[in-house]
Protein backbone atom coordinates (compact mmCIF):
# COMPACT_ATOMS: atom_id res chain seq x y z
CA UNK A 1 0.00 0.00 0.00
CA UNK A 2 2.74 2.60 0.75
CA UNK A 3 4.72 1.72 -2.64
CA UNK A 4 0.72 2.63 -4.39
CA UNK A 5 0.80 5.48 -1.89
CA UNK A 6 4.42 6.66 -2.80
CA UNK A 7 3.14 5.66 -6.44
CA UNK A 8 0.50 7.93 -6.33
CA UNK A 9 1.98 10.96 -5.13
CA UNK A 10 5.01 11.24 -7.80
CA UNK A 11 2.18 10.81 -10.53
CA UNK A 12 -0.03 13.57 -9.18
CA UNK A 13 2.72 15.85 -8.61
CA UNK A 14 4.08 15.07 -12.02
CA UNK A 15 0.98 15.62 -13.85
CA UNK A 16 1.17 19.29 -11.61
CA UNK A 17 4.44 19.85 -12.66
CA UNK A 18 3.68 19.37 -16.26
CA UNK A 19 0.25 20.89 -16.34
CA UNK A 20 1.79 24.02 -14.65
CA UNK A 21 4.72 24.38 -17.11
CA UNK A 22 2.26 24.34 -19.68
CA UNK A 23 0.38 26.96 -18.68
CA UNK A 24 3.57 29.02 -18.13
CA UNK A 25 4.20 28.90 -22.10
CA UNK A 26 1.30 30.31 -23.04
CA UNK A 27 1.52 33.00 -21.09
CA UNK A 28 0.80 36.79 -22.83
CA UNK A 29 3.37 38.88 -21.50
CA UNK A 30 4.18 41.48 -24.39
CA UNK A 31 7.47 40.32 -25.11
CA UNK A 32 10.91 43.42 -25.89
CA UNK A 33 10.43 45.13 -29.23
CA UNK A 34 13.73 46.55 -30.66
CA UNK A 35 13.55 49.83 -32.01
CA UNK A 36 13.10 51.34 -36.12
CA UNK A 37 13.62 54.60 -37.19
CA UNK A 38 11.31 57.32 -38.39
CA UNK A 39 10.75 56.03 -42.09
CA UNK A 40 9.41 52.98 -40.69
CA UNK A 41 5.87 51.48 -41.85
CA UNK A 42 6.01 48.85 -39.41
CA UNK A 43 6.25 49.26 -35.62
CA UNK A 44 5.33 47.38 -32.35
CA UNK A 45 3.68 49.00 -29.67
CA UNK A 46 0.76 48.04 -26.78
CA UNK A 47 1.52 44.23 -27.67
CA UNK A 48 0.47 44.47 -31.14
CA UNK A 49 2.42 45.21 -34.91
CA UNK A 50 1.29 48.66 -36.44
CA UNK A 51 1.63 48.56 -40.40
CA UNK A 52 0.66 51.11 -42.56
CA UNK A 53 0.88 51.00 -46.44
CA UNK A 54 0.06 53.62 -48.82
CA UNK A 55 -3.25 54.14 -47.60
CA UNK A 56 -4.36 51.62 -44.71
CA UNK A 57 -3.28 51.10 -41.20
CA UNK A 58 -3.38 47.34 -39.82
CA UNK A 59 -3.53 46.48 -36.19
CA UNK A 60 -2.14 42.90 -35.57
CA UNK A 61 -2.31 41.13 -32.42
CA UNK A 62 0.77 39.55 -31.11
CA UNK A 63 -0.96 38.01 -27.52
CA UNK A 64 0.83 34.57 -29.74
CA UNK A 65 3.70 36.17 -31.25
CA UNK A 66 4.31 33.86 -33.81
CA UNK A 67 0.63 34.11 -35.55
CA UNK A 68 -0.60 37.49 -35.49
CA UNK A 69 -3.99 38.06 -35.79
CA UNK A 70 -5.48 40.99 -38.12
CA UNK A 71 -7.76 43.41 -35.36
CA UNK A 72 -8.76 46.11 -37.67
CA UNK A 73 -8.08 47.73 -41.04
CA UNK A 74 -8.67 51.42 -40.79
CA UNK A 75 -8.64 53.11 -44.01
CA UNK A 76 -6.29 56.71 -43.57
CA UNK A 77 -6.57 58.29 -47.21
CA UNK A 78 -3.80 57.94 -49.78
CA UNK A 79 0.30 58.36 -49.67
CA UNK A 80 0.56 57.07 -46.17
CA UNK A 81 4.52 56.77 -45.40
CA UNK A 82 5.45 56.93 -42.38
CA UNK A 83 4.50 55.22 -38.59
CA UNK A 84 5.63 56.39 -35.45
CA UNK A 85 4.34 55.35 -31.51
CA UNK A 86 4.84 56.61 -28.67
CA UNK A 87 3.19 55.51 -25.16
CA UNK A 88 -0.25 54.82 -26.42
CA UNK A 89 -0.64 56.86 -29.07
CA UNK A 90 0.50 56.09 -33.05
CA UNK A 91 1.78 59.40 -34.96
CA UNK A 92 1.37 58.36 -38.91
CA UNK A 93 3.12 60.72 -41.84
CA UNK A 94 1.90 60.85 -45.11
CA UNK A 95 2.51 63.10 -48.21
CA UNK A 96 -0.84 65.85 -46.85
CA UNK A 97 -0.43 65.37 -43.51
CA UNK A 98 0.19 63.88 -40.00
CA UNK A 99 -2.75 61.77 -37.92
CA UNK A 100 -2.76 60.34 -34.61
CA UNK A 101 -4.66 57.77 -33.37
CA UNK A 102 -4.96 56.47 -30.04
CA UNK A 103 -3.72 52.73 -28.83
CA UNK A 104 -6.07 53.40 -25.77
CA UNK A 105 -7.54 49.86 -27.29
CA UNK A 106 -4.57 48.59 -28.89
CA UNK A 107 -7.13 46.61 -31.23
CA UNK A 108 -8.70 48.81 -32.61
CA UNK A 109 -7.20 52.55 -33.12
CA UNK A 110 -9.09 55.65 -33.43
CA UNK A 111 -8.64 58.78 -34.47
CA UNK A 112 -8.10 62.04 -32.52
CA UNK A 113 -6.39 64.50 -34.86
CA UNK A 114 -5.11 65.38 -37.77
CA UNK A 115 -2.32 68.00 -38.92
CA UNK A 116 -2.58 69.24 -42.77
CA UNK A 117 0.85 70.58 -44.42
CA UNK A 118 2.11 71.68 -47.70
CA UNK A 119 2.89 68.14 -50.25
CA UNK A 120 5.62 66.09 -49.16
CA UNK A 121 6.82 63.65 -47.77
CA UNK A 122 6.79 63.46 -43.85
CA UNK A 123 7.95 61.66 -41.17
CA UNK A 124 7.08 62.23 -37.45
CA UNK A 125 8.59 61.69 -34.17
CA UNK A 126 6.87 63.08 -30.80
CA UNK A 127 6.99 62.85 -27.41
CA UNK A 128 3.60 64.06 -25.04
CA UNK A 129 3.46 67.49 -25.76
CA UNK A 130 5.62 68.04 -29.45
CA UNK A 131 5.45 66.66 -32.54
CA UNK A 132 8.48 67.24 -34.83
CA UNK A 133 7.62 66.45 -38.51
CA UNK A 134 10.16 66.68 -41.61
CA UNK A 135 8.51 67.83 -44.93
CA UNK A 136 10.44 67.51 -48.33
CA UNK A 137 9.46 68.93 -51.66
CA UNK A 138 10.55 66.88 -54.71
CA UNK A 139 10.41 65.09 -57.79
CA UNK A 140 8.83 62.08 -55.59
CA UNK A 141 6.91 63.94 -53.22
CA UNK A 142 5.29 67.08 -54.73
CA UNK A 143 5.45 70.70 -53.06
CA UNK A 144 7.58 72.89 -52.65
CA UNK A 145 8.61 73.50 -49.14
CA UNK A 146 11.52 71.76 -47.01
CA UNK A 147 11.06 72.02 -44.08
CA UNK A 148 11.18 71.17 -39.99
CA UNK A 149 7.71 71.66 -39.12
CA UNK A 150 7.17 71.71 -34.79
CA UNK A 151 3.23 71.14 -33.86
CA UNK A 152 1.69 71.20 -30.18
CA UNK A 153 0.00 68.25 -29.19
CA UNK A 154 -1.16 69.38 -25.98
CA UNK A 155 -4.75 68.94 -26.93
CA UNK A 156 -4.08 66.28 -29.11
CA UNK A 157 -7.29 66.41 -30.90
CA UNK A 158 -6.09 69.65 -32.37
CA UNK A 159 -2.13 69.84 -33.34
CA UNK A 160 -1.45 73.18 -33.86
CA UNK A 161 1.98 74.07 -35.76
CA UNK A 162 4.36 76.45 -34.03
CA UNK A 163 7.48 76.95 -35.83
CA UNK A 164 8.68 76.42 -39.24
CA UNK A 165 12.64 76.04 -39.74
CA UNK A 166 13.44 75.83 -43.40
CA UNK A 167 15.94 73.14 -44.27
CA UNK A 168 17.35 71.99 -47.52
CA UNK A 169 16.70 68.49 -47.59
CA UNK A 170 15.25 67.24 -44.53
CA UNK A 171 14.35 63.09 -44.45
CA UNK A 172 13.76 61.20 -41.12
CA UNK A 173 14.52 62.20 -37.29
CA UNK A 174 15.22 60.82 -33.93
CA UNK A 175 14.15 62.62 -30.79
CA UNK A 176 15.44 62.19 -27.31
CA UNK A 177 14.93 63.80 -24.19
CA UNK A 178 15.84 67.37 -24.85
CA UNK A 179 18.00 66.71 -28.44
CA UNK A 180 16.46 66.49 -31.75
CA UNK A 181 18.67 65.23 -34.27
CA UNK A 182 17.64 65.76 -37.83
CA UNK A 183 18.61 63.83 -40.82
CA UNK A 184 19.06 66.51 -43.83
CA UNK A 185 20.14 64.34 -46.61
CA UNK A 186 23.40 65.32 -47.83
CA UNK A 187 23.56 68.39 -45.86
CA UNK A 188 24.32 66.72 -42.94
CA UNK A 189 23.27 65.83 -39.66
CA UNK A 190 21.75 68.37 -37.54
CA UNK A 191 21.51 68.49 -33.72
CA UNK A 192 19.21 70.39 -31.72
CA UNK A 193 18.58 71.75 -28.72
CA UNK A 194 15.12 71.54 -27.39
CA UNK A 195 15.34 73.75 -24.06
CA UNK A 196 12.93 75.35 -26.00
CA UNK A 197 10.82 72.62 -27.38
CA UNK A 198 9.11 74.84 -29.47
CA UNK A 199 11.93 76.85 -30.90
CA UNK A 200 15.06 74.17 -31.86
CA UNK A 201 17.97 75.60 -31.47
CA UNK A 202 20.62 74.22 -33.61
CA UNK A 203 23.79 73.34 -32.09
CA UNK A 204 25.60 71.64 -34.60
CA UNK A 205 26.22 69.61 -37.92
CA UNK A 206 28.32 66.78 -38.53
CA UNK A 207 28.67 66.75 -42.35
CA UNK A 208 30.59 64.23 -44.74
CA UNK A 209 27.87 61.70 -45.29
CA UNK A 210 24.23 61.18 -46.85
CA UNK A 211 21.94 61.14 -43.83
CA UNK A 212 18.68 59.29 -44.15
CA UNK A 213 17.28 58.34 -41.04
CA UNK A 214 18.76 58.17 -37.44
CA UNK A 215 18.08 55.91 -34.47
CA UNK A 216 19.55 56.50 -31.10
CA UNK A 217 20.08 53.55 -28.82
CA UNK A 218 21.88 54.69 -25.40
CA UNK A 219 24.86 56.70 -26.34
CA UNK A 220 24.95 55.48 -29.82
CA UNK A 221 23.68 57.01 -33.07
CA UNK A 222 22.94 54.50 -35.71
CA UNK A 223 22.41 56.25 -38.96
CA UNK A 224 20.97 55.46 -42.31
CA UNK A 225 23.30 56.82 -44.54
CA UNK A 226 23.74 56.31 -48.56
CA UNK A 227 25.27 52.96 -49.12
CA UNK A 228 24.79 51.66 -45.58
CA UNK A 229 24.74 52.65 -42.17
CA UNK A 230 27.22 54.97 -40.18
CA UNK A 231 27.72 54.56 -35.64
CA UNK A 232 28.91 57.85 -34.23
CA UNK A 233 29.37 57.96 -30.12
CA UNK A 234 27.41 61.03 -28.22
CA UNK A 235 29.03 61.89 -25.92
CA UNK A 236 29.34 65.17 -23.35
CA UNK A 237 28.70 68.70 -24.84
CA UNK A 238 26.96 66.88 -27.40
CA UNK A 239 30.05 65.65 -29.61
CA UNK A 240 29.38 63.41 -32.24
CA UNK A 241 31.93 60.91 -33.01
CA UNK A 242 31.92 58.65 -35.54
CA UNK A 243 33.02 55.22 -34.64
CA UNK A 244 32.56 52.77 -37.92
CA UNK A 245 30.90 52.81 -41.44
CA UNK A 246 29.81 49.85 -42.85
CA UNK A 247 29.07 50.26 -46.63
CA UNK A 248 30.31 47.46 -48.01
CA UNK B 1 4.33 101.65 -100.72
CA UNK B 2 0.93 101.39 -98.40
CA UNK B 3 -0.09 98.66 -100.31
CA UNK B 4 3.19 96.77 -100.20
CA UNK B 5 2.95 96.90 -96.60
CA UNK B 6 -0.82 96.07 -96.41
CA UNK B 7 0.19 92.91 -98.46
CA UNK B 8 2.41 91.96 -95.87
CA UNK B 9 0.95 92.64 -92.94
CA UNK B 10 -2.70 90.95 -93.47
CA UNK B 11 -1.19 87.22 -94.48
CA UNK B 12 1.04 87.63 -91.16
CA UNK B 13 -1.65 88.79 -89.20
CA UNK B 14 -3.61 86.19 -90.28
CA UNK B 15 -0.56 83.66 -89.68
CA UNK B 16 -0.52 84.76 -86.28
CA UNK B 17 -4.11 84.33 -85.11
CA UNK B 18 -4.05 80.83 -86.72
CA UNK B 19 -2.03 79.64 -84.02
CA UNK B 20 -3.48 81.78 -81.73
CA UNK B 21 -6.42 79.56 -82.24
CA UNK B 22 -5.17 76.28 -81.53
CA UNK B 23 -7.42 74.05 -79.81
CA UNK B 24 -6.34 74.06 -76.24
CA UNK B 25 -4.90 71.14 -74.99
CA UNK B 26 -5.79 70.58 -70.90
CA UNK B 27 -3.28 67.83 -70.63
CA UNK B 28 -0.22 68.82 -72.51
CA UNK B 29 2.29 65.80 -73.16
CA UNK B 30 5.38 66.38 -69.96
CA UNK B 31 8.52 66.41 -71.51
CA UNK B 32 10.75 63.51 -69.74
CA UNK B 33 13.71 65.63 -67.65
CA UNK B 34 17.39 64.62 -68.30
CA UNK B 35 17.73 64.20 -64.81
CA UNK B 36 15.80 63.80 -61.74
CA UNK B 37 14.83 62.43 -58.51
CA UNK B 38 12.95 58.59 -58.91
CA UNK B 39 12.17 55.14 -58.29
CA UNK B 40 13.60 52.37 -60.14
CA UNK B 41 11.99 49.06 -60.31
CA UNK B 42 14.24 46.13 -58.66
CA UNK B 43 13.98 42.78 -60.36
CA UNK B 44 14.08 39.36 -58.96
CA UNK B 45 12.22 36.18 -59.16
CA UNK B 46 8.77 35.18 -58.11
CA UNK B 47 9.75 31.63 -58.51
CA UNK B 48 11.81 31.38 -55.43
CA UNK B 49 9.92 34.35 -53.70
CA UNK B 50 8.71 32.83 -50.48
CA UNK B 51 11.93 31.34 -49.54
CA UNK B 52 13.11 32.63 -46.09
CA UNK B 53 16.38 31.40 -45.28
CA UNK B 54 19.60 32.88 -43.92
CA UNK B 55 23.30 32.76 -46.19
CA UNK B 56 26.54 34.21 -45.35
CA UNK B 57 27.37 37.67 -45.21
CA UNK B 58 26.79 40.09 -48.46
CA UNK B 59 27.98 42.94 -49.66
CA UNK B 60 25.63 46.38 -49.20
CA UNK B 61 24.27 47.32 -52.64
CA UNK B 62 20.97 49.12 -51.66
CA UNK B 63 21.02 49.72 -47.97
CA UNK B 64 17.48 50.43 -46.41
CA UNK B 65 15.80 51.03 -43.52
CA UNK B 66 17.17 50.14 -40.51
CA UNK B 67 16.23 48.60 -37.07
CA UNK B 68 18.06 47.81 -33.58
CA UNK B 69 17.69 45.33 -30.82
CA UNK B 70 20.29 44.05 -28.94
CA UNK B 71 23.50 44.89 -30.14
CA UNK B 72 22.63 44.31 -33.34
CA UNK B 73 21.31 46.29 -36.47
CA UNK B 74 19.53 44.98 -38.84
CA UNK B 75 19.38 46.89 -42.65
CA UNK B 76 17.56 46.34 -45.42
CA UNK B 77 18.62 45.35 -48.91
CA UNK B 78 16.10 46.78 -50.41
CA UNK B 79 13.68 43.81 -52.85
CA UNK B 80 16.59 41.64 -51.52
CA UNK B 81 16.76 41.10 -47.92
CA UNK B 82 18.15 42.13 -44.32
CA UNK B 83 22.41 42.18 -43.43
CA UNK B 84 22.30 41.44 -40.16
CA UNK B 85 25.08 43.33 -38.67
CA UNK B 86 26.96 42.84 -34.50
CA UNK B 87 27.17 46.52 -33.02
CA UNK B 88 28.30 44.95 -29.99
CA UNK B 89 31.76 46.94 -30.30
CA UNK B 90 30.96 49.96 -32.16
CA UNK B 91 34.01 50.70 -33.21
CA UNK B 92 33.97 47.57 -35.10
CA UNK B 93 30.92 46.57 -36.63
CA UNK B 94 30.75 43.11 -38.60
CA UNK B 95 28.19 41.16 -40.31
CA UNK B 96 26.75 37.84 -38.73
CA UNK B 97 24.55 36.79 -41.96
CA UNK B 98 22.18 37.88 -44.54
CA UNK B 99 18.45 36.98 -43.86
CA UNK B 100 17.40 36.83 -47.68
CA UNK B 101 13.29 37.52 -48.10
CA UNK B 102 12.44 38.38 -51.54
CA UNK B 103 10.69 42.42 -52.05
CA UNK B 104 11.84 42.99 -48.47
CA UNK B 105 11.49 46.67 -47.14
CA UNK B 106 10.57 46.66 -44.03
CA UNK B 107 10.94 45.28 -40.43
CA UNK B 108 9.85 44.55 -36.61
CA UNK B 109 11.40 42.38 -33.94
CA UNK B 110 10.43 41.38 -30.76
CA UNK B 111 12.17 38.61 -28.70
CA UNK B 112 13.40 36.02 -31.32
CA UNK B 113 10.23 36.90 -34.06
CA UNK B 114 11.38 39.02 -37.19
CA UNK B 115 8.51 40.43 -38.75
CA UNK B 116 8.89 41.50 -42.02
CA UNK B 117 7.54 41.46 -45.69
CA UNK B 118 8.10 39.17 -47.95
CA UNK B 119 6.47 41.25 -51.43
CA UNK B 120 3.28 41.40 -49.93
CA UNK B 121 3.37 38.64 -47.65
CA UNK B 122 3.52 39.27 -43.86
CA UNK B 123 6.21 37.01 -42.53
CA UNK B 124 7.09 35.78 -39.26
CA UNK B 125 10.74 34.62 -38.78
CA UNK B 126 12.46 33.17 -36.20
CA UNK B 127 16.26 34.33 -35.77
CA UNK B 128 17.15 32.71 -32.60
CA UNK B 129 19.77 31.30 -34.23
CA UNK B 130 20.95 33.79 -37.14
CA UNK B 131 22.55 31.23 -39.37
CA UNK B 132 19.52 29.49 -40.12
CA UNK B 133 15.99 31.28 -39.68
CA UNK B 134 13.06 29.50 -40.14
CA UNK B 135 9.66 30.85 -41.25
CA UNK B 136 7.13 29.94 -38.54
CA UNK B 137 4.33 31.88 -40.07
CA UNK B 138 2.73 33.54 -43.11
CA UNK B 139 -0.23 35.39 -43.71
CA UNK B 140 -0.68 36.09 -47.47
CA UNK B 141 -1.50 39.13 -49.84
CA UNK B 142 -2.16 41.01 -46.76
CA UNK B 143 -1.36 44.48 -47.31
CA UNK B 144 -0.01 46.78 -50.76
CA UNK B 145 3.52 47.38 -49.77
CA UNK B 146 5.08 46.39 -53.25
CA UNK B 147 3.39 47.25 -56.45
CA UNK B 148 4.37 45.51 -59.54
CA UNK B 149 3.28 48.01 -61.84
CA UNK B 150 3.83 51.35 -60.35
CA UNK B 151 6.26 52.64 -57.50
CA UNK B 152 5.21 53.78 -53.95
CA UNK B 153 5.35 57.81 -54.81
CA UNK B 154 4.52 59.72 -56.96
CA UNK B 155 6.56 61.71 -59.95
CA UNK B 156 9.08 60.36 -62.85
CA UNK B 157 9.76 56.33 -62.81
CA UNK B 158 11.39 54.21 -64.91
CA UNK B 159 9.10 51.70 -66.82
CA UNK B 160 8.81 48.48 -66.11
CA UNK B 161 10.78 46.14 -68.29
CA UNK B 162 9.24 42.81 -68.19
CA UNK B 163 12.48 40.75 -70.13
CA UNK B 164 14.65 41.73 -66.82
CA UNK B 165 12.58 39.48 -64.27
CA UNK B 166 9.72 40.23 -62.00
CA UNK B 167 9.40 43.74 -59.80
CA UNK B 168 10.69 43.17 -56.03
CA UNK B 169 10.66 46.12 -54.96
CA UNK B 170 11.47 50.02 -55.94
CA UNK B 171 14.70 52.07 -55.46
CA UNK B 172 15.14 56.05 -55.01
CA UNK B 173 18.06 56.76 -57.88
CA UNK B 174 19.03 59.61 -60.37
CA UNK B 175 17.19 59.23 -63.41
CA UNK B 176 17.89 59.92 -67.63
CA UNK B 177 15.14 61.05 -69.32
CA UNK B 178 12.45 58.20 -67.58
CA UNK B 179 9.70 57.51 -69.78
CA UNK B 180 6.92 57.22 -66.96
CA UNK B 181 5.14 58.82 -64.41
CA UNK B 182 2.45 59.06 -62.05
Amino acid sequence: MNRLSSFLVILVASLCLYACSKDSAKSTTPGTAGQGGSLARFTIASNHLYIVDGQKLYAYSLANATTPQLKSTVELGFNIETIYSFKDKLFIGSQEAMYIYSLTNPAQPSKLGAASHVRACDPVVANDSIAYVTVRAGATCGGTQSALLVYDISNVLNPVQKNVTPLKSPYGLGLRDNRLYVCDGPNGLNVYDLSDPIRPQLLKQVKGEVFFDVIISDDLLICMIDGGTALFQLGANDAVTMMAKITN
Amino acid sequence: MRKSYFSCILPLTLVILTYSCKPFDPDPPRTPPASVEGYAPIYGSLATATTIRSTTPQDIVKGGKIYVKSDTLYQVEAGKGIHVISIAQPDVPHKLAFIEVSGCQEMAIMDNLLYTNNLNDLVVVNIQNIANVLEVDRITNTFHLVDADRPPGTGWFECVDPSRGDVVGWEMKTLNYPQCSH
